[in-house]
């Protein structure tokens, strides 16, 4: 098993419900899952969990045998090897796309630095950018300077929050596909996190869907299509095919 | 609980350290009010305490009143109507706040006095022998007029910013509902402005109780004066203690009646879109009339002053001798520059230690230390001395052994004063750098972290180039305040250590008023300078 996920509970502060209750499951490396949920659902509480931006009341994280939470161990969030790329894409605005990549590359040598910051250049085809400051790109370029600053210190994992929200809906189509050839190629293990069935059909190797802070769902894109064809559940019975599907 | 906590590190220790820093001193004051009572105590007690409350309500009131009336006039005009030279008169209404209140004062003192511009061309032009006793200012009314021409610009700004901004859909819909404009204005435009009106005045009121230089001048007994004679007149730091004590009571019930009267009622708007109300023109009389009554006000609070400080640098110029008056400018630049410095930084780690730890105390903590803002600087300055000169006595073990022949080094030391001013202004610097914060985010730090780079690091490499403006925001402000700050400058300079202000005060006290225009002029156009260009800013600010 790659990333382990077990029992995990979380609730935010001034807050009665869990955010995230007794949550568990498992990743292969290299696969890309998507975790699918209105708002409030807690999906995006898994990934500031799994990033260790916000930190789990009971249950335990692991990635490859290594422990990142248990009762006795917090890992600091700058030492999990874990990749983001943000809705909004936090792009440090003072910083051009070359300084954006090599932010999180500090440890490499010069030549390193260099050799690395073309291959993702390359990767996310924006070779010849290095020097544009964020302001200066568009949104599919600005996710995609997004994508490459995540990917270049080589994570163990990337979780990408929401990363077509702020896309025109004829980029989305185009940058779903090239998102999941960017991290086919990388050969990374991701979650991502979207309201949009559509999305997660388009993307992933399985999906989760989420309800309350629970799993609802779990499995394939082709297995859960019977299931719940339309984003939006419109009739009673349509509820009750999916629980039945459930069991 | 241990959830809470999770980042804790060395920046919560610091920050920690520098919110105890910085509240310690005013618990000085709490501990004096338990301390046994003396004979003077007894004296101010039973005749004069009552005279300072009724004189300080006095003023607090009919200032509150007066600013609220021209500011909110003021701002209503310029936010709702087109008149010849409105687009002017609505930054420059703000300009009377450069001018320090103890510079207003001296310099009216100057123009209606015997020998002033205004009695001379009576006698000279006009044959006219008025009895003096007409013109003067140097009394309750005269400082009500002063504080009101120097300070309505807290309320005009507040209410103008917020009527421009947030009221358009209101004031329309009741003007669709049939009300004329002064019904628009007396039913909609005071309640919903409410709250940014009490937010300018409470302001207005703090400045008032804190002011030592106007009544000073006009030799009106104020809680303020009364703390500098007991001390200095009487040597007796226990009642001027209480004195202080007495003062912070007071401030604390001002504070608790302006939570009050703002309520509950925190007029949120519901829709989130901004839009400008749009202005309509006035014509004929009634424009002539919008345009006087701002040029007047602008007058009386800017040019009038300002004209007659020229005049007299005019006359003075050379007087003193040039060596002098920059040591003046560097002492002034030095203190200042070094306590903005000092806020900014203690503001940038107390706004990241607020950020990085949840929970209630976290946010409850840095609040408490802005606490010092309402305090006024007399208060502060009694009890930084009071602090320091205990530090000094529990630090003579370590002079002695370093072989100092001293018992008192801290507490005459530029230390003391520098100290004071942070603790008074802190507030000024902490509020631009939190909301700096607020406007970045975390979304940033957190990136950053996610990459492998550390909190310190993170917050050198991300968060301090981010927060450029709201550095150099902050650290306008504050030094702009030291620049002007009289009360704790006087009490708390080293021996012989002069700032501009105290220069100019001085030469004012002792009737060498023409003396004192030079340091004023300098003091009032460096802040002019800083308010227009700090407004213009904030004006373009994006909602």
């Amino acid at each position: 098993m790659f990333i382990s996920i077990n029992n995990v509970c979380f609730s935010y502060p001034n807050s009665e419900s869990p955010a995230l209750d007794h949550f568990s499951m498992s990743i292969e490396k290299g696969e890309v899952i998507s975790i699918l949920g209105r708002s409030g659902s807690g999906k995006s509480t898994i990934l500031r969990l799994l990033a260790g931006l916000e930190k789990p009341t009971t249950g335990s994280l692991t990635i490859q045998d290594e422990v990142l939470f248990d009762d006795k161990t917090f890992l600091q969030p700058e030492k999990r090897g874990i990749g983001m790329v943000f809705q909004d894409y936090a792009l440090f605005p003072h910083m051009t796309v070359a300084e954006n990549i090599l932010f999180g590359l500090f440890q490499l040598n010069r030549a390193d630095k260099k050799k690395r910051l073309q291959e993702v250049l390359e990767l996310v085809e924006l070779e010849g950018f290095e020097k544009r400051y964020p302001h200066q790109l568009s949104g599919g370029q600005q996710q995609r300077v997004a994508i490459a600053r995540a990917i270049a210190p080589n994570p163990h994992l990337i979780l990408l929050d929401e990363p077509f929200s702020n896309l025109d809906a004829e980029l989305q189509v185009k940058i779903r596909k090239d998102l999941r050839e960017i991290l086919k190629k990388a050969n990374i293990t991701s979650i991502f996190v979207t309201h949009d069935e559509n999305d997660a059909h388009a993307l992933a190797d399985r999906i989760v869907k989420l309800k309350d802070g629970c799993i609802d769902l779990i499995g394939r894109p082709c297995d859960l299509l019977g299931i719940h064809p339309h984003p939006t559940p419109q009739f009673e019975q349509v509820v009750e095919t999916r629980e039945l599907a459930t069991v | 609980m241990q959830r809470k906590f999770t980042n804790f590190n060395s920046w919560t220790v610091t920050a920690a350290v520098i919110m105890l820093l910085l509240f310690l001193p005013n618990l000085t004051i709490v501990t004096g009010i338990f301390t046994p009572t003396n004979e003077n105590w007894e004296h101010m007690k039973e005749f004069v305490l009552s005279s300072f409350i009724k004189t300080s309500l006095i003023l607090i009131s009919a200032t509150a009143i007066l600013t609220i009336t021209i500011g909110l006039s003021l701002a209503w005009l310029i936010a709702q109507y087109q008149f010849p030279l409105r687009n002017f008169l609505k930054w420059a209404l703000i300009l009377p706040l450069s001018i320090p209140p103890f510079i207003g004062a001296y310099t009216y003192h100057g123009i209606v006095n015997y020998t002033g511009i205004v009695q001379s061309t009576l006698r000279d032009h006009f044959g006219l022998n008025l009895s003096p006793a007409f013109f003067d200012i140097m009394n309750l009314p005269g400082a009500i007029f002063i504080y009101t021409m120097f300070l309505y610009p807290y309320v005009y700004t507040i209410t103008r910013i917020f009527l421009s901004q947030q009221s358009a859909s209101l004031i329309e819909s009741a003007r669709m509902l049939g009300k004329g404009p002064w019904r628009t204005f007396f039913q909609v435009v005071i309640p919903i402005s409410r709250v940014s009106i009490i937010g300018g005045a409470s302001l207005v009121v703090l400045e008032v109780l804190n002011d030592y230089g106007v009544v000073k001048y006009y030799g009106i007994q104020t809680f303020t004066t009364a703390i500098f004679q007991t001390w200095f007149g009487l040597g007796d730091i226990e009642s001027s203690i209480k004195l202080a004590a007495s003062l912070m009571g007071f401030v604390i019930l001002i504070l608790m009646i302006e939570k009050i009267l703002r309520g509950r009622r925190q007029y949120s708007y519901s829709t989130t879109k901004v839009r400008p109300l749009p202005l309509i023109k006035l014509n004929g009389w009634r424009a002539g009339i919008a345009t006087a009554y701002g040029l007047l006000i602008l007058s009386l609070g800017f040019f009038v002053p300002i004209a007659q400080l020229i005049d007299w640098m005019i006359l003075t110029i050379g007087t003193i001798p040039m060596g002098e008056f920059l040591t003046y400018v560097k002492n002034s630049v030095l203190v200042a520059g070094i306590s903005a410095t000092a806020i900014i930084v203690f503001a940038l780690i107390v706004g990241n230690f607020s950020r990085l730890v949840h929970g209630k105390i976290a946010k409850l903590l840095p609040k408490l230390t802005i606490l010092g803002y309402s305090i006024p600087g007399a208060v502060i300055a009694v009890a930084v001395v009071t602090a320091f000169i205990a530090l000094d006595r529990f630090l003579v073990p370590l002079y002695r052994l370093i072989g100092m022949e001293t018992t008192l080094f801290l507490s005459v030391s530029l230390v003391m004063l520098i100290s004071a001013y942070i603790i008074r202004f802190f507030a000024i610097g902490y509020n631009s750098i939190e909301s700096g914060y607020d406007k970045i985010g975390t979304d940033f730090r957190d990136a950053s972290r996610l990459l492998g780079v550390g909190l310190t690091k993170t917050f050198f490499k991300v968060d301090v180039p981010m927060l450029k403006g709201a550095i150099i925001s902050g650290f306008i402000l504050v030094f702009i305040d030291i620049l002007k700050e009289i009360p704790l400058t006087l009490i708390l300079r080293p021996f012989n250590f002069d700032t501009l202000s105290t220069k100019a005060f001085q030469y004012a006290s002792d009737e060498k008023i023409m003396e004192a225009s030079q340091a004023s002029l300098l003091i009032v156009g460096i802040s002019a300078l800083a308010i227009v260009v700090f407004y213009k800013f904030l004006e373009k600010e994006p909602n």
